[in-house]
C-alpha cells in the first residue's frame, strides 16, 4: 500500500547488521588532533597499548612481531602514549601526516 | 518569495570546544542582528550530546526578511564555513553543499596552502582566512550552561571564539567588526584576530 | 512593564515556573526537556527561586515525588519527554483521579524504537485518556503562557486536575523566540496561591486512595468526567483574565488565521503552525482561498469551538504529528476527534489527515503547498481520495 521511495527506506523494525571486527558506519578517525607514533626499536611488546586502548586500535601483527595502529578508528585519546612502558609511543600533530584518515561526507 | 538566507556553519570539537563553537554562531547572529537583520543561531541537534573531540556543528543563518522555514536541522548550503580546530579539515568534507565562491575560516598556526592541500574540493572556495586563535587567546572555555536550550551564564567570546570572529569579519560583510565588538567579551582578542588573520584568495 | 527576551522554550518554561513560585520540583534528565530542569536548578542554586529540588531515580519516581508533594500542599512541577512520559504511565490515573493539580512539562520526543530525538506528539497523546488537561505551545511565548494558565485552571477548585503542558522538542524547546516576561506582581494577581481542599495534613488526617467496591468505581470516574465538563468555562475565565492582566489577545481554544471567505483550511497544533502560517500567507497572495485553525487544548477537547470554526470550510486538512496505529482512519489521533466534533452538523466539510513532521522531521513550505493542493482538488471533486496522507513519503498525486 505504501510506495516508499528506495532511498528513504529503513530496515524492518530498524534492525541493523552488527559489526564483527569493525563498525564501518561509525568511523572515528577524524576525532583525533594528535596521533600516537610508534618507534618499533623501542617497543618490547609489553602489550600495554593493546590492552589500554578504549577502541581496540592496536593489534599485534604476529608475522611482523610488532603492534600496529588502526588509524581509521584512533580517536587520539593518547592513553597509549601515557601507558607505554618504554616510551616507544610519542604524540604528533595530525596535520603533519598526509595519510591515515577516511574522509567522511558527514560526521556519521 | 522570501529573500536569501545566508548560511554560516561552524565546526568545532565536542566538549572542549562546544561553548566556543556556540559562541561563534551566537556572535555571528547577534552582530548581524544589530544591523537589523533577521537571524537564527542554533546547535546541530544530532551532534549533541557531544563526546570529547567529536566533530560537531553550530549554525547561524542571516536574512534581510523574516526567516520562514525556521526548523531546518542543518545548513545545506553554507556560504561561510568556520573551523575551530584545524584537524577537522582532514577528516570531513566541510565544504559539502557550498556553492562556488564561498569562504573558509580556520583557526590554525599553519599557512593557508598547508590547510588547502587537505581539501580536495577547494575549487569551491574564493577566500580562505587563517588565524592563530590559540596564540592570541589560548583559552577554550568549557561550560554547558548555554547548551540544549539553556541560558548561557558566561557571555560570548572569552576564549578562542573572539579572535575567530575577528578573523571572520575580514572576509565578509554579513558581520561587522563594530557590531561584534558590542557583543563579544574579549575585545582585545577580537581586534587581534581581525588584524593578525592571514587572508588569501583561492580562485 | 514587561521585559522582552530571546528565550528557548525550555528557558521560557523555567521562567514561568519561577514566576509561578513552584515549591517542589522533581527532575530526571532526558533530552530535549532537560534544559527546563537545568535552568530551574541554576535558579534554585542562585537563590532566585525558593523551592525543593529533588532528583528522582527515574520518571516514575519523578511523578511519585511530585504527587506526594502536591498532595501535602505544595505547588509541584515535573517534566519529561518521549519514553520518559510513557515510563511514568502508571502514575497518571492516580494523580488525576486523586484530584492533585500538579503540572508536568513535556517537550515532545518520538517514542522508541529506535532512538530518535525528534519531536512527535505521540508521547503525550498516548496519555490523553487519563483525565489530565493537555495543550500544546506554538512558540516559546506560548510555552510561558501555558504554564501559568494551566496552573490557574488546574488548581481552580471547580477543576482540580493535573496538567500536561506540551511543546515540540527542539523546534520550540531549543530554538529561541521572543518572550515578553511580565512583572512578578502581574503573575501574583493572575495566579492565586496553591490550596488543595484535601491535603495530607496531620492536623486533619485523611487517606488518599483507599480500596473501593466496583459500584463505587463509576462514581469516581464520573467525578473526573464532571471536572472535564466544568473545565472549559474555567479556561475561558482564566484566559480572559490573562489577556486583561498581561495585555495579550489569546483565544482560549482555537485561533483562526486568514479564515474569512476561506474554502479550505489547515487544522494544526504545535510548532509547525508557524510554518503553516507563512504557507497560508503565500497561498493567499496567489489567490488560493485558504485559512488556518490552530488548536490550543487537546483535553478538554473544545467540541463546540472546533465545530463552529471548521463548519465554514468546504475541506479541512488535519495536520497530525502523532500516530494511532490501527485507528479508525488508520492515521493519527486528531482526525477522529475532529470528525466526532463535526458529526452533528447538517453541513460537514470534507476532512482528511496529513501525517507530517513525524519523527521530528521538518515540514517545509512545499509540503504545505502540496497539502493545500490536495484539499483544493477534493473540493472540486466533492470527495477526498484518501483519509490519510503520509506527506513526503508516498508517491505524490
Amino acid at each position: 500500500m505504501f510506495n516508499i521511495p528506495k532511498e528513504k527506506q529503513v530496515p524492518l523494525g530498524c534492525v541493523t547488521p552488527a559489526p564483527v571486527t569493525e563498525q564501518p558506519m561509525m568511523i572515528t578517525g577524524n576525532w583525533r588532533e594528535y596521533r600516537p607514533v610508534l618507534e618499533p626499536e623501542k617497543c618490547d611488546l609489553c602489550m600495554n597499548c593493546v590492552v589500554f586502548c578504549p577502541d581496540a586500535c592496536f593489534q599485534l601483527d604476529e608475522a611482523e612481531e610488532m603492534v600496529v595502529l588502526n588509524t581509521k578508528y584512533c580517536k587520539g585519546c593518547n592513553i597509549c602514549i601515557n601507558e607505554c612502558a618504554t616510551d616507544a609511543l610519542t604524540k604528533a600533530y595530525e596535520l603533519d601526516f598526509e595519510d591515515g584518515v577516511v574522509r567522511l561526507e558527514k560526521p556519521f | 518569495m522570501a529573500s536569501k538566507v545566508h548560511q554560516i556553519t561552524v565546526w568545532a570539537r565536542g566538549v572542549v570546544q562546544d561553548k566556543e563553537g556556540r559562541d561563534i554562531a551566537n556572535g555571528v547572529a547577534s552582530a548581524a542582528g544589530k544591523d537589523g537583520k533577521f537571524t537564527q543561531a542554533f546547535d546541530n541537534y544530532v551532534d549533541l550530546p557531544d563526546r570529547v573531540n567529536v566533530p560537531l556543528r553550530k549554525y547561524a543563518r542571516i536574512s534581510d526578511e523574516e526567516i520562514e522555514e525556521r526548523y531546518e536541522y542543518e545548513n545545506e548550503k553554507p556560504e561561510i564555513v568556520i573551523v575551530a580546530d584545524a584537524t577537522i579539515v582532514k577528516g570531513i568534507n566541510i565544504l559539502r553543499g557550498m556553492e562556488k565562491g564561498g569562504s573558509l575560516v580556520v583557526a590554525t598556526d599553519r599557512k593557508p596552502e598547508e590547510i588547502l592541500k587537505f581539501i580536495p574540493n577547494r575549487d569551491l572556495l574564493s577566500t580562505i582566512v587563517c588565524v592563530d586563535a590559540k596564540a592570541i587567546c589560548g583559552e577554550q572555555t568549557v561550560d554547558f550552561s548555554g547548551s540544549e536550550g539553556g541560558v548561557d551564564s558566561l557571555g560570548i567570546g572569552q576564549g578562542i571564539s573572539a579572535p575567530i570572529l575577528g578573523a571572520l569579519a575580514r572576509c565578509t560583510d554579513l558581520v561587522k567588526l563594530d557590531n561584534l565588538a558590542a557583543v563579544v567579551k574579549n575585545q582585545e582578542a577580537l581586534r587581534k584576530g581581525h588584524e593578525q588573520a592571514v587572508m588569501s584568495t583561492v580562485n | 512593564m514587561a521585559r522582552e527576551m530571546m528565550l528557548s522554550g525550555c528557558a521560557a518554561s523555567a521562567q514561568a515556573a519561577k514566576m509561578a513560585q513552584v515549591e517542589v520540583i522533581c527532575s530526571y534528565p532526558i533530552r530535549p526537556y532537560t534544559a527546563i530542569m537545568m535552568e530551574l536548578a541554576k535558579m534554585v542554586a542562585n537563590g532566585e527561586l525558593d523551592a525543593e529540588f529533588v532528583h528522582g531515580e527515574g520518571e516514575h519516581a519523578q511523578l511519585s515525588v511530585v504527587l506526594g508533594a502536591a498532595a501535602a500542599g505544595a505547588r509541584a512541577l515535573t517534566g519529561s519527554s518521549g519514553v520518559g512520559v510513557t515510563y511514568a504511565f502508571e502514575t497518571y490515573s492516580p494523580i488525576a483521579g486523586g484530584r492533585i493539580p500538579l503540572q508536568m512539562m513535556i517537550a515532545d520526543r518520538a517514542l522508541d524504537p529506535p532512538g530518535d530525538f525528534g519531536s512527535e506528539h505521540t508521547d503525550a497523546m498516548s496519555c490523553r485518556d487519563q483525565g489530565w488537561l493537555m495543550g500544546w505551545a506554538e512558540n516559546p511565548q506560548e510555552a510561558f503562557d501555558n504554564c501559568l494558565i494551566n496552573y490557574r485552571v488546574g488548581e481552580d477548585h471547580r477543576v482540580l486536575l493535573p496538567q500536561f503542558v506540551c511543546q515540540d522538542g527542539y523546534f520550540v524547546s531549543h530554538i529561541p523566540g521572543k518572550v515578553a516576561l511580565p512583572d512578578q506582581s502581574q503573575v501574583d494577581e493572575f495566579l492565586p496561591p496553591y490550596s488543595l481542599p484535601h491535603p495530607l495534613d496531620p492536623k486533619r488526617p485523611v487517606s488518599h486512595g483507599p480500596q473501593i467496591r466496583p459500584d463505587q468505581g463509576t462514581i469516581m470516574d464520573m467525578q473526573r468526567a464532571q471536572a472535564m465538563l466544568d473545565a472549559p468555562a474555567v479556561i475561558k475565565e482564566a484566559v480572559d483574565d490573562y489577556n486583561r492582566i498581561f495585555g495579550r489577545e489569546i483565544s482560549p481554544f482555537v485561533e483562526e488565521y486568514m479564515t474569512e471567505d476561506a474554502e479550505i483550511a489547515f487544522f494544526i497544533m504545535g510548532a509547525h503552525t508557524m510554518t503553516a502560517r507563512h504557507a497560508v500567507k503565500h497561498l493567499r497572495s496567489q489567490g488560493v482561498k485558504i485559512g488556518l485553525v490552530k488548536l490550543r487544548f487537546v483535553r478538554p477537547w473544545p467540541t463546540q469551538e472546533v465545530a463552529e470554526a471548521l463548519s465554514k470550510f468546504k475541506a479541512v486538512g488535519v495536520v497530525e504529528t502523532s500516530t494511532s496505529y490501527g485507528g479508525a482512519m488508520r492515521g493519527g489521533n486528531l482526525l477522529h476527534e475532529v470528525r466526532a466534533s463535526l458529526y452533528e452538523l447538517p453541513q460537514r466539510p470534507l476532512t482528511t489527515s496529513f501525517m507530517a513532521g513525524l519523527g521530528g522531521e521538518m515540514v517545509p513550505l512545499k509540503e504545505f503547498y502540496y497539502m493545500a493542493d490536495i484539499l483544493s482538488k477534493a473540493v472540486k471533486e466533492g470527495k477526498t481520495k484518501k483519509t490519510v496522507y503520509w506527506v513526503g513519503f508516498e508517491a505524490e498525486e
